[in-house]
């Protein structure tokens, strides 16, 4: 049992999972459920008996669309989506790569040094992390570009100082 | 009207006859578009730190005092989440520490919403110079327009799309995933589950005699038809459905071109679909 651990869950994704009653209605609305080895509820349960390995190494959260019909249903009022959050926070901060957190570290990386995404720089960056996806980004660069949909161009905010602040001061989120 | 613009960062690449088609119908609505001063990259869904993700969304709701509409349901969702938590004080409070301009208060709208509110009812009727009669449209809701919920319609059993789709005449197709995730969070670094999501979609609006799907974010359309002829291959299934945006669809029946609408950018022509709507309309006139 690690409470700390529980206990920094708790924090980031508010008290009320506590609540949690194992109802399973979050796992019966997840639209990839079928392919998690382990449910959502076996997530929120993993938390509360502060199974911090069980729930950090699941691949179930990198599996989560942030749909948000969990949240919806939940009869506790517990935000299922947030416990995912907060797991990937928390695997994000104790760092490790895998190609789904190196996305997510990218997609970040690109509103903290500019304010905006470039979804061009995003596809072309992303086969370093993930080889496997290089095909379907080659294949969507080939469908896109005789539409004009790549922006070759890098758009970024003007106020870059307040955006470092914000990343910054919030980061503990 | 007057609307601050949130267009989001796919408005200018992927999402681009969007963004097009959103100016377009707007502007022949008389809704004036003034883009959101300085605008950032909301988080989309990739932000596991929640409060960041406010903080992000707090710097767009205070560039402004008009009320803010963003077209990418993502986006939307994002910004509504964020005004919720920033009615708490302590919330507010810190995220107001990093920010140039305090947040105070800001009203929120998806683009769906104010073309529901030009477009439905009686009175409105007249504006619909091309009434898209015979086309049956599946209306696609995707996840985060209606949630999380007290957001514009049910999360569960939504029926804007239906009743804005029926407003322009067209026929709205009942199927069974309207609101099944399209996966495009995902897609980058979960393929196969994406896809699967995403074909489960089209094959059921197809089954179910849909002429073409409504898209109201940009994620969902690029999941739905820049992907479509990589899910026929991968599912060995013809799909062939034009995936249009709500703002397309609308303006059709405003009588826009379309060149006004983007829509030689779309991967699957809507082009044929056109054609049937004009040559339906001319021989009704004839008549």
């Amino acid at each position: 049992m690690d409470a700390q651990f529980k206990e920094e869950v708790l924090k980031l994704a508010g008290d009320e999972v506590k609540n949690c009653i194992q109802c399973g209605t979050c796992s019966s609305s997840c639209s990839t459920a079928h392919l998690m080895d382990n449910s959502i509820r076996k997530l929120v349960r993993f938390v509360l008996e502060g199974m911090k390995e069980e729930a950090l190494s699941s691949q179930s959260i990198w599996l989560c669309t942030s749909c948000l019909l969990c949240t919806v249903r939940c009869p506790r009022s517990i935000r299922p989506k947030s416990v995912v959050a907060a797991l990937k926070h928390i695997k994000e901060q104790e760092g490790g790569k895998n190609k789904d957190q190196a996305f997510e570290e990218m997609f970040m990386r690109q509103i903290r040094d500019c304010g905006r995404v470039s979804e061009f720089l995003l596809s072309a960056g992303y086969p370093l992390a993930n080889p496997m996806a290089t095909v379907q980004i080659m294949t969507m660069g080939i469908e896109l570009l005789p539409k004009g949909k790549i922006d070759f161009h890098r758009d970024c905010v003007r106020g870059q100082d307040e955006i470092k602040r914000i990343f910054e001061e919030l980061k503990e989120g | 009207m007057k609307l601050a613009y949130y267009p989001g960062c796919v408005a200018r690449s992927t999402g681009k006859e969007y963004e097009l088609s959103t100016r377009a119908v707007c502007s022949a609505l008389g809704v004036e578009l003034e883009e959101l001063e300085d605008w950032n990259c909301c988080g989309a869904t990739h932000c596991s730190n929640e409060l960041l993700a406010v903080g992000l969304a707090a710097r767009n709701l205070s560039q402004t005092d008009l009320p803010i509409m963003a077209s990418c349901s993502i986006c939307y969702s994002n910004l509504r989440i964020a005004a919720k938590r920033l009615e708490d004080h302590q919330v507010r409070e810190k995220v107001n520490s990093a920010l140039d301009k305090k947040y105070s208060q800001a009203e929120v709208k998806h683009v769906l919403e104010v073309l529901a509110g030009e477009l439905m009812g009686e009175e409105n009727q007249k504006k619909i110079v091309v009434p898209l009669k015979g086309l049956k449209v599946a209306p696609y809701y995707g996840c985060l327009l209606t949630r999380p919920k007290e957001g514009m319609d049910s999360p569960e059993n939504p029926r804007m799309l239906e009743k804005l789709i029926a407003a322009l005449q067209a026929e709205p197709v009942n199927y069974p995933y309207g609101m099944l995730c399209c996966g495009g969070p995902i897609f980058m670094a979960e393929e196969d589950a994406a896809s699967e999501s995403a074909f489960r979609i089209l094959h059921s609006a197809k089954a179910a005699g849909a002429d073409a799907v409504v898209a109201v974010c940009p994620l969902c359309h690029l999941m739905l038809d820049a992907k479509q002829r990589a899910l026929e291959n991968r599912f060995k299934e013809e799909l062939d459905i034009p995936i249009l945006y709500v703002t397309q669809l609308a303006g059709i029946a405003l009588g826009l071109g379309p060149e006004d609408l983007g829509m030689e950018m779309n991967s699957v022509s809507p082009t044929r679909l056109v054609e049937e709507i004009y040559e339906r309309l001319a021989a009704e006139t004839e008549c």
